[in-house]
């Protein structure tokens, strides 16, 4: 079952839902509005598509233009979670009928996962977008059966995170090392050691 | 939980849920079809701002269809007013509409609680389809709410078509 606003607010008081900060103006009927949080990075990936790296997005005057088709990573504002529900992170009708996605068809958080939460924006049309700007909502969803906790990777970190999929690109001379220390096994490796 | 068909067939009976017109051939094992209205949206000015009140063009979409070309963006509705002050409605897409590359939403397919009116698509072609007024685009699911229910009041409510964005009224901007 979904957790109507009234619930989620009652959840957040029990401790069963972390959201950090959290604020009643952002509750909808059945869900909780999220902010765009302070570092979006543009994805580039090597022709082959086992490499990739993050370039910081400047601001200019107060706001990152994105261009169209082409991947971002972003991530919540808020530190969101839950031990007790699952949690699902959608995008706001407000932005979805400006065609801009807030992630690409993975919308599933595991239980125990809390943290800020990657974005992964794809926009239609050239658009702005604002550090700070309610982007997207939360709904949380009660389970059936016995509970295991998440304690993967991604769920330790609270920016931005490249896919483990890619096995990270350096940024050109003087540039600094993006993903953070103890990188994962990464996926593409571990494929291709499984073909040999 | 999410509903049957025939519990929402049962429920757009009793007034539970409202779907105007309600056609019983709709009815899937666990959502209800959505067709296509004949008007659609498209944006004609870009870099778009949520800040800003943007620019649309309208559209009517004639029997004969309309072609939407590969990655761009419109948006649509359903010809069915849709809502349910009981449940929650998720929007999906119909499988045979995916397949040939289209979305129907933008990662905003929650409809809120007590929202009724006809929903709007947030159609992006990843290659070029044509679209005809009337067509099986989508489906929409029913899914049972835990905890005191509040219903929605917001900037959409009672939506008769295609409404864009309206995130330029949001109050919030000012304390940025």
């Amino acid at each position: 079952m979904i957790l109507t606003g009234s619930e989620i607010a009652a959840c957040v008081r029990r401790g069963e839902i972390t959201i950090e900060p959290f604020n009643h103006d952002m509750l909808n009927p059945n869900s909780y509005n999220y902010r765009l949080g302070e570092q979006l990075y543009r994805v580039e990936t090597s022709a082959d598509g086992d490499r990739a790296r993050r370039i910081p997005c400047p601001l200019v005057e107060g706001r990152w233009l994105l261009a169209k088709q082409q991947l971002y990573l972003g991530h919540t504002l808020e530190v969101i979670g839950s031990t007790h529900y699952v949690t699902s992170l959608i995008g706001r009708s407000s932005m979805g009928r400006l065609g801009i996605f807030v992630q690409v068809s993975a919308n599933i958080g595991h239980v125990g996962a809390i943290h800020r939460w990657t974005l992964e924006i794809v926009t239609a049309h050239d658009t702005y977008l604002y550090p700070q700007q309610r982007i997207g909502q939360i709904s949380f969803w009660t389970v059936a059966g016995a509970q295991r906790q998440y304690s993967g990777w991604y769920g330790r970190h609270n920016e931005p995170m490249l896919s483990k999929g890619h096995v990270e690109m350096q940024l050109q001379a003087g540039g600094e090392r993006q993903q953070p220390q103890e990188p994962p096994e990464p996926l593409a490796r571990e494929a291709r050691r499984g073909r040999q | 939980m999410i509903l049957t068909g025939n519990e929402i067939a049962n429920q757009i009976r009793s007034g539970g849920i409202v779907c105007e017109p309600f056609e019983h051939e709709h009815v899937n094992p666990n959502s209800l079809d959505l067709t296509l209205g004949n008007r659609l949206l498209r944006y004609t000015r870009e870099p778009l701002d949520p800040r800003a009140e943007a620019e649309v063009e309208e559209l009517e979409i004639p029997r004969s269809g309309v072609t939407l070309p590969g990655l761009t963006f419109r948006l649509g509705c359903s010809h069915e007013i849709i809502g349910s002050n009981h449940f929650v409605p998720i929007v999906h897409g119909k499988s045979s509409t995916a397949r040939a590359g289209l979305f129907v939403h933008v990662t905003a397919d929650l409809i809120d609680i007590g929202s009724v009116g006809r929903i709007t698509f947030q159609l992006f072609a990843t290659m070029p389809i044509t679209v005809y007024p009337g067509m099986r685009i989508g489906q929409v699911t029913f899914w049972k709410p835990h905890g005191a229910i509040d219903l929605y009041g917001g900037k959409y409510k009672g939506s008769t078509g295609p409404m864009k964005s309206l995130s330029f009224r949001d109050k919030f901007w000012g304390t940025l």
